[in-house]
């Protein structure tokens, strides 16, 4: 078990804000600060995954581990995740049945596009298969084993150049917001609500960073002369957020993606945002840990165990969504759905970490 | 936004204003005498689905979806909400654009449908915006309100992004017709339920658009006596499958009935230029 760390303490935080936020309507919603900026905690988790590749990928000491290994390494995390999809999805699928059932009320069958899986299964388990079928909030990880199943390519090659696997990324990134190239959605049409070929910019910024940020003290240098600039952005993203100033995607010029604020494409506008509120946000961590032990130790927890804790957070914030329908929402609900929702957070750390320490090493 | 040329897909021009009177008359009489004389001539809903005209819509002018037909180039619809497919083998768009091309004869629907998981109160308008942008439709079919309720918004802040995401559709001059929640019988006494399908009635009211009573008409369904096969799972779920197979056909019947409403557009000099939501006859 690692110590608690920045990595994590901003993971964990994504988490709860994304829990949070997937419960819409509810009192706490408005004090995330997805409310208050362009950009928001989906971009944190993608950002720190690629992060995170960074240092997985490298030995204590910063030699990277042997290539075969790495590209094992992620291939075995895709797959995780994807088990992570399908579990979720089922019984995300089996909750929403469910509550139907034992509330006899049908309409809760339509929700989050579930009405599609249960209208026509037969073509619905393909795609939720083939990733193809994402429930409304239950759209990350499908984006997320995209991701890490690509991360190989962008790992190789930021080995020999870490400039080389940027400009392949951007240049992917801006042939698809000018394309607008994005995968389908089947059953059904359209697409998917975070498009791959746009948010693995991202992904390939937090490796590529993270390489910087350990290796090259000009990086470390700018990355504090720029705070300011971060500020300026985020006092900017709180203005045109409070206001609701943004463009008008059938008034803004061609390429349209280019101008506008889409989560689905992480369009220029929200990726400037976020890469504001990183320079201004990085260095609060070492200011508050240490007057904030408890929290960032229970912050650094989830997000150690960030599969475990996203999976078990998309499911909690369905279940509320439930409690909060049937019982009519209000402070008092909304309280006791977020509290036993960070508790069971909370608990769901502990147990994986449990368990992994528990568990006796396969035999060979 | 620039409109399509014209495409010359009507094969009988001269039927145009007479077809549209027959259907937009024939659907009203039938809806409002709730007889089952005439079915077959007339663009009617079939027997399960016959409900009431004043317990299913409320029409008003489609000046956009008026100039498609006058034109006679496609009429670009998109369709946004709700699933795609109760029974596979004709799913709600499939349905409608069958159902609006027999009401309409003389012209062609350009059928597109996107499902819009989440909240009106919060971010689920953003993702509309985006649909428009890329869908380029003259007239958007929206199933509202439904998460909403579930989620327990505020229905003030439903209203409000609803109201503004309309207005802002209509300000590109972009016809709406709004479609309100399912109605069950678990939710016919929900304050809170009944106070977002009040707010969608208010806002279709405010804005002038066409409104499909879905949870009237559901209501009105409900209090028939059964006749038909019963559910494996009760009366709830009964009433539910078949508020989603009508769901088209009442679609279908509220445009026919408003593009029949709306008055032919001004003589076109700018032929290119979308006509202003308030363009009067001519």
């Amino acid at each position: 078990m690692r110590e608690p760390n920045a990595i994590d303490f901003w993971r964990g935080f994504a988490l709860i804000t994304i829990f949070i936020n997937h419960i819409p309507g509810n009192t706490f919603e408005r004090y995330t600060f997805s409310q208050y900026g362009i950009s928001d905690a989906a971009e944190l988790f993608v950002f720190l995954a690629g992060w995170s590749i960074g240092i997985a990928t490298r030995q204590r000491d910063g030699t990277p581990e042997p290539r075969w290994r790495s590209v094992v390494r992620m291939l075995a995390r895709t797959v995780e995740v994807y088990r992570a999809q399908i579990s979720v999805m089922l019984l995300a699928l089996a909750i929403i049945a469910g509550a139907a059932l034992i509330l006899d009320n049908p309409l809760i069958l339509e929700w989050h596009n579930a009405g599609n899986f249960f209208a026509d299964p037969i073509q619905s388990v393909c795609g939720m298969a083939l990733l193809t079928y994402q429930l409304g909030y239950f759209n990350i990880l499908p984006l997320y084993v995209v991701l890490i199943g690509i991360a190989p390519v962008i790992v190789l090659i930021g080995r020999t150049s870490r400039l080389a696997a940027l400009a392949l990324s951007v240049g992917l990134y801006l042939a698809s917001l000018v394309e607008e190239w994005n995968l389908p959605s089947w059953p059904g049409e359209g697409t998917w609500f975070f498009d791959p070929f746009c948010w693995q910019l991202l992904l390939t910024l937090g490796f590529v960073t993270q390489d910087w940020s350990r290796t090259s003290p000009a990086f470390r240098l700018w990355t504090r002369r720029l705070v300011p600039l971060g500020l300026v952005i985020v006092l900017v993203g709180i203005t045109l957020s409070v206001l609701e100033i943004r463009p008008d995607p059938l008034m803004v010029p061609e390429p349209r993606l280019l101008f506008t604020l889409e989560k689905t494409f992480l369009t220029p506008g929200r990726l400037l945002h976020f890469l504001g509120v990183l320079l201004a946000f990085a260095p609060v961590y070492a200011l508050i840990a240490p007057r904030i032990g408890m929290i960032v130790g229970f912050l650094s927890s989830l997000g150690r165990n960030s599969l475990a804790v996203f999976s078990m957070g998309s499911l909690l914030s369905l279940i509320g969504q439930l409690v909060r329908f049937q019982t009519g929402g209000g402070a008092l609900i909304d309280m006791a759905v977020a509290g036993s929702g960070l508790v069971a957070l909370g608990i769901t750390a502990w147990f994986v970490e449990w368990r992994s320490r528990k568990t006796p090493r396969p035999r060979a | 936004m620039v409109r399509r040329m014209a495409v010359p897909q009507n094969p009988a021009p001269a039927r145009l204003m007479p077809g549209l009177r027959r259907a937009g008359a024939g659907a009203l009489l039938l809806l409002l005498a709730g007889s089952p004389a005439g079915a077959q001539d007339a663009v009617g809903p079939s027997l399960e689905c016959r409900v009431p005209g004043s317990q299913l819509y409320t029409v008003a002018t489609l000046p956009a979806s008026k100039v498609a037909l006058t034109e006679k180039h496609a009429l670009r619809i998109l369709a946004v909400g709700g699933s795609a497919a109760p029974g596979a083998s004709a799913s709600y768009p499939v349905r409608l654009e069958s159902a609006l091309e027999h009401a309409l004869p003389q012209v062609d629907v350009v059928m597109e449908h996107r499902g819009l998981p989440g909240e009106i109160a919060s971010g689920a308008a953003e993702r509309l915006r985006t649909l428009v942008a890329e869908a380029d439709p003259d007239l958007v079919v929206w199933q509202v309100g439904t998460h909403d309720a579930i989620a327990r918004v505020d229905p003030g802040a439903f209203k409000d992004a609803l109201d503004d995401a309309v207005a802002w559709l209509k300000s590109h001059g972009i016809d709406v017709v709004l479609v309100d929640p399912l109605y069950t019988a678990s939710v016919a006494g929900d304050a809170d339920y009944n106070r977002i399908v009040d707010s969608v009635k208010e806002v279709a009211a405010k804005q002038g658009i066409p409104l499909v009573r879905r949870f009237e008409a559901l209501r009105y369904l409900a209090s028939r006596n059964e006749k038909g096969e019963s559910h494996i799972l009760g009366r709830q779920f009964r009433l539910n499958d078949l508020g989603l197979r009508c769901m088209a056909e009442h679609v279908a019947l509220t445009v026919a009935a408003s593009i029949g409403q709306t008055p032919p557009p001004a003589p076109k000099a700018t032929p290119t230029a979308k006509p202003a939501p308030s363009d009067s006859p001519g």
